[in-house]
């Protein structure tokens, strides 16, 4: 049996056909081939498939497809506007805060989460914000610094 | 009682590669194409560590070339040399070797050709940097390299080299514990500073400084990476990282039981690179993969010691078996 399912993702429409099982992970990776989001646990533990839904920075391995039914959603492959990288990602490049990269889309986007809400967060609301968001290779100094980098040059303009 | 603070030390020696006369060999093979540009193969495979980087820089300097210049084919069966694993903190050292072999025999070739092209009786009397080769003490003459390996391959001279790299280690004497197991080694020293909770047992992590001998960094912010990355390990080795096993099975088989630190267990990590120069290494460069979560739970410990006077004889030091020792100790 198969359901229907409408979902914006990164600014586009689209109108599937999803067996209902799916979680949004698998319909996002399989059914509309953006595998830039991560599994990692498939459980809620690690979040590397994080996404922003409608705003929300999400586990897409804890979302049912259909339960995104008419959402708003952006991915790692959406934070690039017209070929040029989001200032999180240039960050991230330039401060080292990508070693297998692993955990990096779902970093990014909790990152975006995190500044959307709050322009100028101190280094703990940082540290906070990507605390469900595990890292095995960085000791994560590196991403907390590529952050701040962004915040302090918002600051500046 | 509150919270203390204390500081503590640890130093290691550790032996990279294989070792112990395990054959440890790493395979590299190099073309430099028409345009100046060059690919290289070989079995060495990035994990994450950096290994691609580092091997597309160290061909890129030994052809006097950019990094763009270099494509760099890892890890494919079908189409590369085998380099052996990405384990044992080798990759850098063997592979880089391997790598550095293969591009100085193709790049032999290409200087044998301008040898007779720019009119100087040996290879030798050639250099070859930023993209060109010039005879040395007479600059004025020179070729693009782009140029040179046009017209060579155009004269038949293909430039190809192959390199292979192994690691001298011998067995030790099971006898006398005597022998050469590894090659080379790897020296660091951390300090840790922590802050007990003597309530609760639960230790923090305030500062930590990690300096280690890498030879030669490459990559200095790779390397930095690697230290900072292999802190976090060692932290998580030190404080919460037990695997639980009952009757053949792990019990806490994910990361809600299973513990890894999280961005908020993380203290400042100080990264310090030391370059002694390794004579045998690709430009002076050896591994730094395992040597730098070595220090890191040694030193914590030391420091729960300096903080509050106890000694764990096990690892990790949960809050729990802090808290047991505390109490016993004023007992
Ligand atoms: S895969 Fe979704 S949280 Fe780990
Ligand atoms: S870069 Fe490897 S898990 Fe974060």
């Amino acid at each position: 049996m198969a359901a229907n399912l409408n979902l914006k993702v990164n600014g586009q429409e689209y109108q599937i056909k999803v067996d209902p099982a799916k979680r949004l992970l698998d319909v996002l990776r399989e059914d509309l081939g953006l595998t830039g989001t991560k599994e990692g646990c498939g459980e809620g533990e690690c979040g590397t498939c994080s996404v922003i839904l409608n705003g929300k920075l999400v586990n897409s391995c804890l979302v049912l497809a259909l339960q995104a039914d008419k959402a708003d959603i952006l991915t790692v492959e959406g934070l690039a506007e017209n070929g040029k990288l989001h200032p999180l990602q240039q960050a991230f490049m330039k401060e080292g805060a990508v070693q297998c990269g692993y955990c990096t889309p779902g970093m990014l986007l909790a990152a975006k989460a995190l500044l959307d809400s709050n322009s100028s967060p101190t280094k703990e609301e940082i540290k906070l914000a990507i605390s469900g968001n595990i890292c095995r290779c960085t000791g994560y100094d590196q991403i907390i610094r590529a952050v701040e980098s962004v915040v302090k040059a918002r600051e500046r303009n | 009682m509150a919270k203390k603070r204390g500081q503590g030390i640890a130093a290691i020696i550790y032996g990279t590669g294989y070792g112990n006369g395990f054959p440890d060999v790493s395979s590299a093979t190099v073309e430099i194409h028409d345009d100046g540009s060059a690919t290289v193969h070989t079995g060495a495979v990035d994990c994450g560590q950096g290994s691609d980087t580092t091997l597309i820089q160290i061909a890129a300097q030994e052809l006097g070339v950019s990094t763009e210049n270099i494509t760099l084919i890892t890890g494919d069966t079908d189409s590369t040399p085998d380099a052996g694993t990405t384990a044992a903190t080798r990759q850098t050292y063997a592979s880089g070797n391997a790598v550095l072999r293969a591009v100085r025999v193709a790049k032999q070739k290409l200087l044998q050709y301008g040898a007779s092209v720019l009119g100087v009786n040996t290879p030798e009397g050639l250099e070859m940097v930023k993209g060109v080769v010039s005879v040395k003490g007479y600059p004025q003459k020179q070729m693009s390299v782009a140029e040179l390996a046009f017209q060579a391959r155009f004269s038949g001279v293909r430039l190809l080299g192959e390199g292979t790299f192994v690691t001298h280690t011998t067995e030790v004497d099971p006898d006398t514990g005597q022998g050469a197991p590894y090659w080379p080694y790897a020296f660091g020293t951390q300090i840790v500073e922590v802050e007990v909770d003597t309530k609760t047992g639960k230790v923090d992590i305030i500062k930590a400084i990690a300096s280690h001998d890498v030879g030669k960094a490459i990559n200095p912010q790779n390397v930095r990476g690697q230290i900072a990355g292999a802190v976090a390990q060692g932290i998580g080795y030190a404080l919460m990282e037990e695997v639980n096993l009952g009757e053949g099975r792990i019990n806490n088989p994910n990361f809600s039981q299973y513990l890894l630190p999280t961005s908020m267990d993380m203290a400042e990590i100080e990264p310090l690179i030391v370059e002694s120069d390794e004579p045998t290494g690709p430009y002076g460069a050896k591994g730094i993969g395992e040597p730098a979560m070595l220090p890191t739970a040694p030193a914590i410990l030391n420091a729960i010691y300096d903080a509050v006077g106890i000694r764990l004889n096990s690892l990790p030091a949960t809050p729990e078996k802090v808290l047991d020792l505390l109490v016993s100790k004023q007992e």
